[in-house]
């Protein structure tokens, strides 16, 4: 197997590790978001929760997307495509 | 002899086949991934900013004549709403001269609590979850947030409920 392919090899195992990666912050996005609208209907809730829920929510949107920018722009180097 | 088929007019100008037409890049599902990502920021903003609202201003409500006195025995109890009509909430007699009200709400998923005047609990049916009759805290079960409480006072042999930071002069 010539070092071009095995180096294309390992950056799609990367590649689907990144992929996998966002995917389990978004379950955890979608955790927030129900921990939030438990707050929301319920006034015995602190809104503290909701507070911190909004903030962590904020945090994974951001992770999210330096993931997905390293995605595209590992995806780029590999494979020489514009995204 | 036959004849050579030829591919119709269109598929000759527009030669992409089908399965590479509803095809998806993972390219194309990882930014999709990534609008989700703000879908969801989104909705837990709404519903963090709703809940913010609704502690800020909150529905202006006055003291609400529930029952009379003698409507409700001792160990009964009474369904009413408050402060608007999607607001269930319970009024126990517990004693001869103590009256106790609460949201009747559960505080683990929102199931109607309902009133086991011999144990002096109150109970929800849907995931066994027990509060104190007494106080609305949680007892057993689910859930771990007690039950909010409305200030409950009698006048003139009526029952007036309000919420609790309201003084009942």
């Amino acid at each position: 197997m010539s070092p071009g392919i095995q180096r294309r090899n390992r950056m799609n195992v990367v590649l689907q590790m990144v992929t996998a990666l966002i995917t389990a912050v978004l379950l955890g996005q979608l955790w927030l978001f129900t921990v939030t609208l438990d707050a929301m209907e319920n006034p015995s809730a602190s809104m503290s929760v909701a507070t911190a829920a909004t903030i962590c929510s904020l945090v994974a949107c951001a992770a999210v997307w330096v993931l997905i920018r390293f995605f595209l722009t590992a995806e780029q180097t590999e494979t020489g495509e514009r995204s | 002899m036959g004849e050579l088929k030829m591919p119709s007019r269109w598929k000759q100008d527009f030669p992409i086949p089908n399965e590479e037409d509803s095809y998806v890049t993972r390219r194309e599902f990882t930014k999709f991934l990534g609008l989700t990502s703000v879908a969801f920021l989104i909705g837990t903003c709404a519903a963090a900013g709703r809940k913010l609202v609704k502690q800020l201003f909150p529905s202006r409500t006055d003291v609400v004549d529930i029952a009379d006195i003698h409507e409700i025995p001792v160990g009964g109890h009474k369904l009413f709403r408050y402060p608007t009509e999607n607001d269930p909430c319970i009024l126990l007699r517990l004693a001869e001269d103590k009256f106790v009200a609460f949201d009747q709400r559960c505080t683990h998923l929102s199931c109607p609590v309902l009133f086991d005047s011999g144990k002096k609990q109150l109970v929800c049916p849907c995931h066994e979850g027990f509060f104190s009759a007494e106080d609305g805290r949680p007892l057993a079960g689910p859930p771990k947030r007690p039950l909010p409480q409305l200030s409950v006072i009698t006048r003139n042999a009526r029952v007036l409920v309000a919420r609790k930071e309201e003084r009942l002069a």
